[in-house]
């Protein structure tokens, strides 16, 4: 799993790629902490190269989104294929962001 | 073969061991007899001895003291006969004297010495009684033809100047008497032997004296002059005319008589046997000194030991019987041998029977295991343990037209009765099923059969099934039995109508049911054998214990070896009380394959399930969305254990079985961690907007949403997640 940060003034794009499983979840946690400060702007969570997600990579997901609606930003869903597309429909997270 | 073997040695033991008893007790009753025996003879032997002395010591008493009277009347008179020597004449008065005086006397003599008198020369006066008249008589015994001075009494008379007994003799001078005389010399004044005095004494006395007396009835008295004449014997005809020596004609060992007449004959006293022709005699023997004679007491040895010898024929006798009774007693005894082994015998022919049955029925029942070796689609395994030789247990199978016919059933009662009605049973299963598919109508008609001939009441209950092993469709009908067991996932449950068991009454009607088996279902008939098998607490086994060993996943035959093992782990040594019969049959699909992967309780595992799933997805065709969210849902699944159900830093394992069948996927998750049921969580809202959210409760929800089936079971120490998806 690999996660490439890149801000751009008050956009952060956030590239995942790889398979955000629990045991990637825990590291990508910490590397996605930063991230969460610039929760006022906009940050978009591309996932063109994100070929899985469990329940820990959609609790990351959920915690920047928490933070975004306290900070008054904005999160962006990029890219998502069927497969992860599926499963933000079953837990949901399809009505909690945007999906781009 | 053994115990035929066995028990002809034991009979010939037994036949041994009663000759042998016989033979001790014969021996032993002889060894007490002759002990008995032996010890009397010594004492009768003793007895008879110290009776003998003193019999003979009494009649030496007798004739000495008749002996001494006859010596005193001669001592007595010596001085009177010596005052008479000068006038003659006047020697008769002094006989007359002697004998009238003298009552053992019966005869006596003064006889000159022949010149001591000058004028008389040969003079002996002589008185005596005649025996024909009793009267007292006088004669002269100088006569030529005597020549009293020949005379043995008058020569010894002479010699012995203490007197002298002479030979018993036959007295042919006065009446035929067997006599014997003691003389004495006369000596005159000068001291010259003048004459010799005689006393005679009939020796008939003697003989009814000693005759007379015995100490037995057929003891006699024997006795013998100096010379060996015999005096006194019970055969008159020997008396005098015989000596002791020319008895030896009577006795065979001739050389032993002789040492017997030897011995009495040189005045010893002592006793000696002899045998007599076929007669033992005990031989009593001691001299009369004075007189020079022999006495001797023969007492027959049957005299003696008569009395012992008949005491010992009474004990030989009662010794006979009882030898009789006992061997009457053993023969008794053997004859209960007999009946015994008539019994043992019948006892045998029916064990023997009843092995026969077994093996009979035994073969009415499918026990080839695998019973399908071709199919891939059937994992089906059965067990039937009587609980005597035969039982009234059954089971059957067997496929026509790809149905699998099968049944169980239980037939009240026991033993042989319930055996005959179990082969009936079966038989008719195989009969009416061969041409009827419908488990209901199976029923229905095996029901009229047995009702109708169902004279001992006996009742049967059932199960039968008929499972179409392509569609998996199962119909069913139940007649009274217990309900089966399905090992299906937890949603689908086999009801089961109980109806009444067969052969109550006919015409009666059985609801027939059905159930689908999806491949990988098991469904297991038991007898309540199994559940109501007792231990000697009189607990039961129960449902329990029995679902709790069918819970762990293993192949058919595994499942009833264990349910044995764990029967008789419960049971111990308790009797069994009834028959335990157990079919399982597993449904499979041929092309089901499965895998197993086994995982620590670390996150960093988590990798290793989406090799398996994409294993899987290949084998299985799978497209990549459904092999995702499979992997997904197993993920949520294996970290809800991993972050549950071990604390931290215990290290555990986790199980994942997968049964991957051409229509559906089955996955069971079991770890041995502190009890964790993720399907008791509620679950989340996810309607709730992004505040309200709570972070967690992801996991289960997801596995919920991907999988058709999720069952939990807490089993053993073990939780159990059974997840099922359909494809």
């Amino acid at each position: 799993m690999e996660v490439k940060i890149t801000t751009l003034d008050n956009e952060t794009t956030v590239r995942l790629i790889g398979r955000l499983d629990t045991p990637a979840s825990q590291e990508v946690a910490e590397e996605l902490q930063p991230v969460k400060d610039k929760a006022d702007g906009t940050i978009i969570l591309d996932c063109e190269d994100l070929s899985y997600i469990s329940s820990s990579g959609l609790r990351i997901f959920l915690s920047i989104r928490k933070e975004a609606a306290i900070k008054g930003g904005k999160v962006i869903v990029r890219n998502i294929n069927d497969n992860i597309r599926n499963v933000f429909m079953m837990t949901g997270f399809l009505n909690l962001f945007v999906i781009g | 073969m053994k115990a035929n073997v066995q028990e002809k040695d034991f009979r010939r033991k037994s036949v041994w061991t009663g000759m042998l008893m016989m033979v001790v007790a014969a021996l032993t009753l002889e060894a007490t007899a002759l002990i008995q025996y032996h010890f009397s003879r010594i004492g009768i032997r003793e007895e008879a001895s110290k009776r003998a002395e003193s019999q003979i010591e009494e009649t030496k008493n007798k004739v000495m003291d008749i002996l001494n009277q006859a010596e005193s009347a001669v001592r007595n008179n010596i001085w009177l006969a010596r005052l008479c020597l000068e006038t003659p004449d006047t020697l008769q008065r002094v006989t007359e004297h002697i004998v009238r005086e003298n009552q053992v006397v019966i005869g006596s003599t003064v006889a000159l010495v022949p010149g001591y008198n000058r004028k008389l020369g040969m003079f002996s006066p002589y008185s005596f009684i005649d025996p024909a008249t009793g009267e007292l008589e006088s004669k002269s015994l100088a006569s030529e033809e005597y020549d009293y001075p020949s005379q043995e009494w008058f020569r010894n008379g002479l010699e012995h100047e203490d007197g002298f007994w002479s030979e018993p003799y036959i007295d042919t001078g006065g009446g035929d008497m067997i006599m014997t005389t003691f003389s004495m010399p006369v000596k005159d004044p000068s001291g010259k032997t003048a004459a010799v005095i005689t006393a005679d004494i009939s020796l008939e006395w003697l003989t009814g004296l000693v005759g007379g007396s015995s100490v037995y009835p057929n003891a006699f008295n024997l006795i013998f002059s100096r010379s060996g004449k015999i005096m006194v014997s019970p055969v008159e005809t020997l008396v005098m005319r015989n000596t002791i020596y020319e008895m030896i004609h009577q006795f065979e060992d001739t050389a032993a008589f002789t040492r017997v007449a030897d011995s009495i004959m040189s005045g010893e006293s002592g006793n000696t046997s002899i045998h007599r022709g076929k007669e033992l005699s005990h031989i009593y023997f001691a001299p009369i000194d004075r007189v020079g004679w022999y006495m001797s007491v023969v007492i027959p040895d049957d005299q003696i030991f008569g009395e012992v010898k008949k005491v010992n024929s009474y004990v030989a006798l009662l010794q006979l019987i009882g030898l009789a009774m006992l061997f009457l007693i053993l023969r008794a005894a053997s004859g209960s041998q007999k009946r015994y082994n008539l019994i043992k015998e019948k006892k045998d022919r029916m064990e023997n029977d009843l092995m026969i049955a077994k093996g009979i029925q035994m073969s009415m029942i499918p026990k080839v295991f695998p019973p399908f070796p071709e199919r891939s689609d059937l994992d089906i395994s059965a067990i039937l343990v009587p609980a005597r030789e035969v039982g009234g247990d059954l089971y059957d199978f067997y496929i026509r037209n790809e149905r699998l016919f099968f049944c169980i059933g239980d037939v009240s009662g026991k033993g042989v009765p319930a055996a005959l009605v179990m082969a009936v049973t079966r038989s008719l299963f195989r009969t009416v099923s061969a041409r009827e598919d419908s488990p209901g109508r199976i029923v229905a008609a095996m029901n009229d059969s047995m009702s109708e001939m169902n004279e001992n009441n006996m009742f049967v209950t059932f199960f039968c099934g008929v499972l179409d092993l392509t569609s998996g469709r199962l119909r069913f009908c139940n007649a009274g039995h217990n309900p089966p067991v399905t090992l299906t996932d937890a949603k689908r449950r086999l009801e089961v109508v109980p109806n009444l068991p067969l052969g109550i009454m006919p015409r009666m009607e059985f609801q027939e049911q059905e159930f689908i088996m999806r491949h990988d279902d098991v469904i297991f008939l038991y007898t309540d054998g199994l559940t109501e098998a007792e231990n000697s607490e009189s607990e039961l086994f129960g449902e329990a214990r029995m679902m709790n060993v069918l819970s762990t996943r293993r192949s058919a035959n595994d499942h009833l070896l264990a349910l044995e093992r764990e029967v008789a782990d419960f049971v111990k040594d308790a009797p069994r009380s009834d028959d335990l019969t157990m079919l399982l049959i597993h449904y499979i699909n041929p092309r089901a394959t499965e895998r197993h992967l086994v995982l620590r309780n670390d996150i960093g595992q988590i990798s290793l399930l989406s090799e398996m799933v994409e294993e899987i997805a290949e084998e299985r065709g799978l497209d990549s969305g459904v092999a995702m969210n499979i992997n997904l849902a197993l993920e949520e699944a294996v970290t809800n254990v991993i972050m549950y159900a071990y604390p931290e830093g215990e290290e555990g394992e986790l199980r994942l079985d997968a049964v991957i069948d051409d229509d559906s996927l089955k996955f069971i998750l079991s770890d041995k961690g502190k009890e964790f049921d993720p399907t008791a969580k509620p679950e989340p809202d996810i309607t709730l907007d992004v505040e309200k959210r709570p972070v967690g409760g992801l996991g289960i929800h997801l596995v919920r949403k991907i999988m058709d089936s999720v069952s939990y079971k807490r089993k053993d120490g073990k939780n159990i997640l059974t997840m099922i998806k359909h494809i």
